[in-house]
């Protein structure tokens, strides 16, 4: 009887260590990219699109080959050192052909977001300036600064959210309405800002229950400050704000089931930047955050996760030129 | 017993991942830290190290810490000559004066809410308070005694071996020393000023200047994109461009980081009661809140790493006079943090 609760305890104990401590795999899928800082997953096919940002390009990758499908976008420069070229950022699919792009090419006031009907795998590339492609900016008013570098796009349903890093003393969500072909207007919509006290909404994805996730990057060189807010899309109410304890929150995804994952960049360290799974519970009287660290990634910039729980990662990597690439993250 | 031990067992495996993995290692304040600091309006919670909790006799003990000249190799300077509660928590010169008349090459910064800050020192070589507090004791030209030299000092005076051995149940150790300092400049807080007032519904706590130097304060001047939350800081560093229209500019925090984007960065000062603290800025080179906005509205001093938000304000001679205004009105504190100096053992 002894032996048997041994060993029970200790096949127990076994279990619930493998539980938390899995080895995740992590593959490379495409190699080559130039700071890649958005992904996307296209209903229906599966096929993971990338916006290889510095090489001005929104790209599809199937069985591993990059292809081109949007190019020529513009390209401007973030950061006093290191200094990152960028052009697109965020992406998301409207539906299986219409897809969002955040523009960071320009200067702010004049960075767009645009909606492409993309073409099918093998067809040619759209111009990024392509005609037919709806392009949004939101200009400078008498009080607020024009808005920028659109780094994330989420898709509600009915309307597009991007986060923007024009106006320093606001830090705005801006949303775009969808109605079948419309998209628009594009407006200023939550000053998080204002409702965090701390900088720069980077991240952004859509929860389980409708509500917005938005990763709070603060500052970069402030290492620890990130936010995990959640608002309600309706009328941008704050409905809860953790303090994460990781540094730049760059990526949010939901994994089937629920599960929450973040990339964080960690600039001021980037040895400690990787995937993380967040759990954070709240209600209007309390709320609980626990933050664990799945792998350590060489400056992840965004994150998509597929129907199956695979979990597409894009990363900068150290390194001249082209030491970006898009990761496959399992066995999570 | 057999279930317990496997429940010790689960519990203790859980413990211990979770201790891997889990991020947080600092809390807020505890209901009995409560009792022990009282929070002004205005400001939230601070996070306290959990192996550093606030009690009044350790507070008591960094207090006498802070004000004891014998910190020093030649007694002549204690925390509080350089940072001095009269002073606005700093000095009223450019530089800090050290012993043997010896000066550094930055400002003193103020303890004002120092509380809130992760990183310490302008160039936020430091973490915590902890790990600060150490640092001018030891530091040449500061108060230029090596920390085993002070623990020698301070072991001669019975009444601080009394002490740590209340607080720490211990001899008397250079992290005792840190963790004491470290509590009391926790206490040295600032809030409750007409600003929060306003904030709180009263509409009269503002006077029409210093509400349009609030207005300005957060939009046109663009004040807020650094000096922002309960403290009117980041608790980041930036480039303003301070020092450079002098040959070699002070490398900031990119002699911490070695971080090109980080050269010339320093940390954002707390606003609280600034009007008690010139002369401004980390070398202490402008004299007046009004000197301070119009660096501001010329856009600060070009350089490759200046923060993008530098630019030209075009504020008007009366708009920098109700900016001025908001600082010194607005953010004046009711309750100054002013400490006598203590009785020493």
């Amino acid at each position: 009887m002894k032996r048997i609760t041994a060993v029970t305890t200790v096949a127990v104990l076994m279990a619930m260590t493998s539980l938390v401590l899995a080895e995740p795999k992590v593959e490379t899928v495409a190699e080559g990219l130039t700071v890649p800082c958005g992904v996307a997953i296209q209903p229906g096919t599966g096929h993971v699109f990338v916006a290889d940002s510095a090489a001005g390009r929104v790209v599809r990758i199937v069985d591993g080959k990059v292809e081109d499908v949007i190019v020529d976008f513009p390209i401007d420069k973030y950061g006093k050192g290191p200094t990152y070229p960028i052009g697109p950022l965020g992406l998301a699919f409207v539906d299986e052909n219409v897809l969002a792009v955040g523009g960071g090419g320009y200067p702010d006031a004049k960075d767009k977001l645009r909606v492409y009907n993309i073409p099918a795998a093998g067809g040619d590339a759209l111009n990024a300036d392509e005609d037919d492609a709806a392009a949004l900016e939101i200009p400078a008013t008498d009080k607020l600064a024009g808005e920028g570098n659109f780094y994330g796009v989420a898709f509600t349903g009915d309307a597009l959210f991007v986060t923007c890093n024009g106006d320093d003393t606001k830090g705005w969500i801006s949303r775009a309405g969808v109605k079948g072909a419309k998209v628009g207007p594009f407006m200023r919509a939550i000053a998080t800002k204002e409702l965090t006290e701390v900088d720069a909404p980077v991240a952004i994805t859509v929860a389980p229950d409708g509500s917005l996730a938005v990763g709070q990057m603060g500052e970069i060189s402030l290492p620890g400050d990130g936010l995990l807010t959640f608002y309600d899309p309706k009328d941008g109410a704050k409905l809860a704000n953790f303090e994460t304890g990781l540094s730049d929150i760059t990526g949010l995804a939901y994994a089937p089931k629920g599960k929450l994952l973040a990339t964080d960049f960690a600039w001021a360290d980037t040895s400690e930047g990787g995937l993380f799974q967040i759990s954070a519970k709240y209600t209007k009287k309390k709320q609980n955050i626990e933050v664990t660290k799945i792998t350590g990634l060489d400056k992840p910039t965004a994150i998509a996760v597929d129907d199956e729980g695979n979990v597409y990662v894009t990363v900068i990597g150290s390194g001249e030129g082209a030491s970006g690439k898009l990761l496959k993250i399992s066995n999570l | 017993m057999k279930k317990l031990t496997f429940r010790r067992l689960a519990f203790i495996l859980v413990g211990l991942v979770a201790g891997i993995l889990s991020v947080a290692s600092i809390d807020s304040l505890s209901a009995r830290e409560k009792q022990v600091v009282e929070l002004p309006l205005g400001l939230d919670p601070f996070k306290v190290p959990a192996d550093n909790p606030l009690t009044k006799a350790k507070i008591e003990l960094g207090k006498q810490l802070y004000f004891d000249k014998r910190l020093s190799s030649d007694n002549t300077v204690s925390c509080a000559s350089c940072h001095d509660p009269n002073k606005g928590w700093s000095n009223d010169a450019a530089f800090a004066t050290g012993v043997d008349g010896q000066m550094g090459g930055r400002s003193a910064p103020t303890i004002i809410n120092s509380a809130y800050f992760p990183l310490q020192f302008w160039d936020g070589r430091a973490k915590g308070l902890e790990g600060q507090a150490l640092g001018p004791i030891a530091n040449p030209i500061e108060m230029n005694l090596p920390i085993e030299k002070a623990i020698e000092k301070l072991n001669e005076i019975p009444g601080y071996k009394q002490q740590f051995k209340k607080v720490f149940r211990s001899e008397i150790t250079a992290d005792g020393i840190a963790k004491a300092i470290a509590s009391f400049e926790r206490t040295v807080l600032s809030g409750n000023a007409p600003y929060d007032k306003f904030k709180a519904g009263d509409e009269s706590a503002l006077s029409p200047e210093a509400k349009r130097g609030m207005d300005l304060f957060f939009n046109k001047a663009k004040c807020s994109a650094c000096h922002k939350g309960h403290s009117f800081t980041d608790l980041a560093f930036h480039n303003i461009g301070v020092g450079y229209d002098k040959d070699k500019p002070d490398p900031g925090r990119f002699a911490v980081t070695n971080q090109e984007g980080d050269r010339g960065r320093f940390k954002t000062p707390p606003l609280r009661d600034i009007h008690t603290s010139p002369p401004y800025m980390h070398d202490g080179s402008v004299k007046t809140l009004k000197e301070v906005v119009e660096f501001y509205n010329k856009g600060g001093i070009k350089n490759a790493q200046l923060d993008e938000d530098m630019k030209p304000l075009k504020l008007t001679e009366q708009e920098v006079a109700d900016l001025v205004t908001f600082m010194k009105e607005g953010l004046k504190s009711e309750n100054y943090p002013h400490v006598d100096p203590p009785e020493l053992p």
